[in-house]
């Protein structure tokens, strides 16, 4: 299917902050989810305060993790609507992609897609997790969430 | 049994809908209300307290008896949760003569979140970060499918189509219109790869139930329906749907696709002794197309990637080997979620009577209402005759 201009991911410029904490952070190498995995049973679960365990597991040993900036696409679709509050952007971005992202560790996350048109889109190519702009706040902040790119590499 | 028809009822409260299923649940059983021994019924989320306690408030209007009133809530699984309380209130002997009710009023536009917590409610996170109507997650799993199993634009056209003949034959269906294939592939794309006609509306109505212990059935018929099982199951550990509300799910399947579904039939399967081959009639849960093909596989009605072969070789139509959703389905009538367990009880109670002239199932004698539910619930129920 087609779609209008692809959503741009952010650039260098302007301070961002994350619409809710807890959820992704970004360093020098980029940006990454912040998932947890439980020492006993090996379940990783996103976001890392909803707890989720084996049945039967002693449920000991839980440790924060950063997952791996990238993965492979598992699923995606493409939106012709507006998404209803409490969705916050100060803009139209309509048609949006979302992608669902498999990653090494073994769990899969779902996510805006940006700076990609719907032809790039294919089951299994590499996508990169970065930021993406909801609005700017009235302290001029950058208010993002996390989202998708095809991986560059 | 009785229903309120389906439809947008801006006009009328949750009571005005409840108040009339339930006045025809009593008539068409000849029961007075006076007999009911407890009442069953599904809370009703968009009505505030009152909707919480929906069961109070309908038992007001037909005068309070000081039986035992519980509400109760399971997504689209509430009113399956409702007809399994009242099974189960007989089953136990505690009571003869059980009332189940649903009734719903969607609100206009998305179904959004109900709370403003992140950190104990997914519902928001998947709204503020991601935007993920329910259709999104629909859609993920269609994409997925169309992958594994080659399913075609016309394949999940076709739903529709047939969907469309039986609701156009039933009187208390929302859209009454019949499509063509070409009329849903050129309908508006909302979620690629599911148009418009794919995705099923949100409805307002309302469905009466009242349950009767077997002993004392031929007081009320001649001809009583039975509840052969009537179950709720629950999502199982690394199930790989990517289910409702939340942002993720295991790579690796250790479990079934909509395991929920897999386990609620499992135990209806267990319980009745029935299997999917002695099943005439399968009301399932269309809130899509792509429901509509994965439930025949999670039920058990066929193979892996072989229900878009039933849905082209007519094996599901009425007069095939199962007829699905002769009620026209979720397509026709659109989710009323508290009501629409109940209702497709409902439709199936009339199919094994033989009341549903241009669209009967002859000689039907064993049917099955499937459910689908937000966050890993599920109801499944038996009937037979």
């Amino acid at each position: 299917m087609g779609g209008g201009a692809a959503l741009e991911g952010d650039g260098k410029e302007g301070k961002k902050v994350p619409a809710l904490p807890d959820l992704f952070t970004w360093n020098e190498d980029g940006v990454h989810l912040m998932s947890a995995r439980c020492g006993s049973c090996g379940t990783y679960f996103f976001p890392m305060y909803h707890e989720q365990h084996k049945p039967g597991c002693s449920r000991e040993g839980i440790e924060k993790v950063l997952l791996h900036k990238e993965g492979r696409l598992a699923s995606y679709t493409i939106q012709y609507y507006m998404p209803p509050p409490p969705f916050k952007t100060d803009r139209d971005i309509t048609p949006y992609m979302i992608g669902l992202v498999e990653f090494p560790e073994g769990i899969q996350i779902a996510g805006i897609v940006v700076d990609c048109t719907p032809d790039r889109l294919k089951m299994g190519v590499g996508m990169e997790t970065v930021t993406f702009t909801l609005y700017r706040d009235q302290e001029g902040q950058d208010i993002v969430t996390w989202a998708f790119r095809p991986a560059k590499s | 049994m009785g229903l309120h028809s389906w439809g947008k009822f801006p006009q009328k409260t949750f009571v005005d809908l409840g108040k009339e299923a339930i006045a025809k649940a009593l008539s068409e059983a000849r029961i007075e209300w006076k007999e009911i021994e407890t009442i069953c019924s599904g809370i009703y989320i968009w009505g505030g307290n009152a909707g919480h306690l929906s069961g109070q408030y309908l038992a007001s209007v037909f005068g309070e008896t000081g039986v035992p009133i519980v509400n109760v809530y399971n997504a689209c699984a509430t009113g399956a949760s409702a007809l399994r309380l009242a099974y189960l209130s007989i089953a136990s002997g505690q009571v003869d003569v059980a009332l189940a009710v649903g009734v719903d009023l969607s609100p206009e536009g998305f179904l959004t979140a109900k709370s403003d917590n992140p950190r104990q409610d997914r519902d928001v996170l998947r709204w503020r970060m991601v935007g993920m109507p329910n259709p999104t997650y629909w859609a993920l799993e269609c994409r997925k499918r169309m992958l594994k199993h080659g399913t075609t634009e016309e394949d999940l056209a076709r739903v529709k189509v047939l969907l469309s003949q039986y609701g156009a034959q039933n009187p208390n269906a929302r859209y009454k219109k019949v499509y063509t294939v070409e009329e849903v592939l050129t309908s508006k794309m909302v979620c690629d790869p599911l148009r418009l006609y794919e995705v099923c509306a949100t409805s307002d109505g309302a469905a009466a139930l009242i349950l009767c212990a077997a002993s004392k059935a031929r007081q009320y018929t001649s001809k009583p329906v039975t509840i052969a099982a009537t179950t709720i199951g629950s999502a199982i550990y690394g199930d790989p749907t990517l289910r409702i509300s939340a942002l993720s799910a295991p790579a690796k399947a250790e479990a079934p696709l909509l395991s929920e579904s897999y386990s609620s039939s499992q135990q209806a399967y267990r319980l009745s002794g029935i299997g999917p081959e002695d099943i005439d009639i399968l009301e399932l849960p269309d809130n899509s197309s792509w429901h509509y093909l994965q439930y025949l596989e999670t039920c058990g009605f066929c193979g892996d990637g072989e229900a878009e072969r039933m849905l082209k070789d007519g094996e599901t139509k009425i007069g095939g080997r199962i007829a699905v959703c002769p009620s026209g389905g979720f397509s026709s009538f659109g989710e009323a979620i508290g009501a629409q367990a109940v209702w497709q009880v409902a439709e199936v109670i009339m199919q094994l009577r033989g009341q549903c002239g241009p669209r009967q199932v002859e000689g039907a004698k064993v049917g099955m209402a499937q459910t689908y539910g937000l966050m890993g619930n599920s109801g499944t129920t038996i009937l037979k005759v």
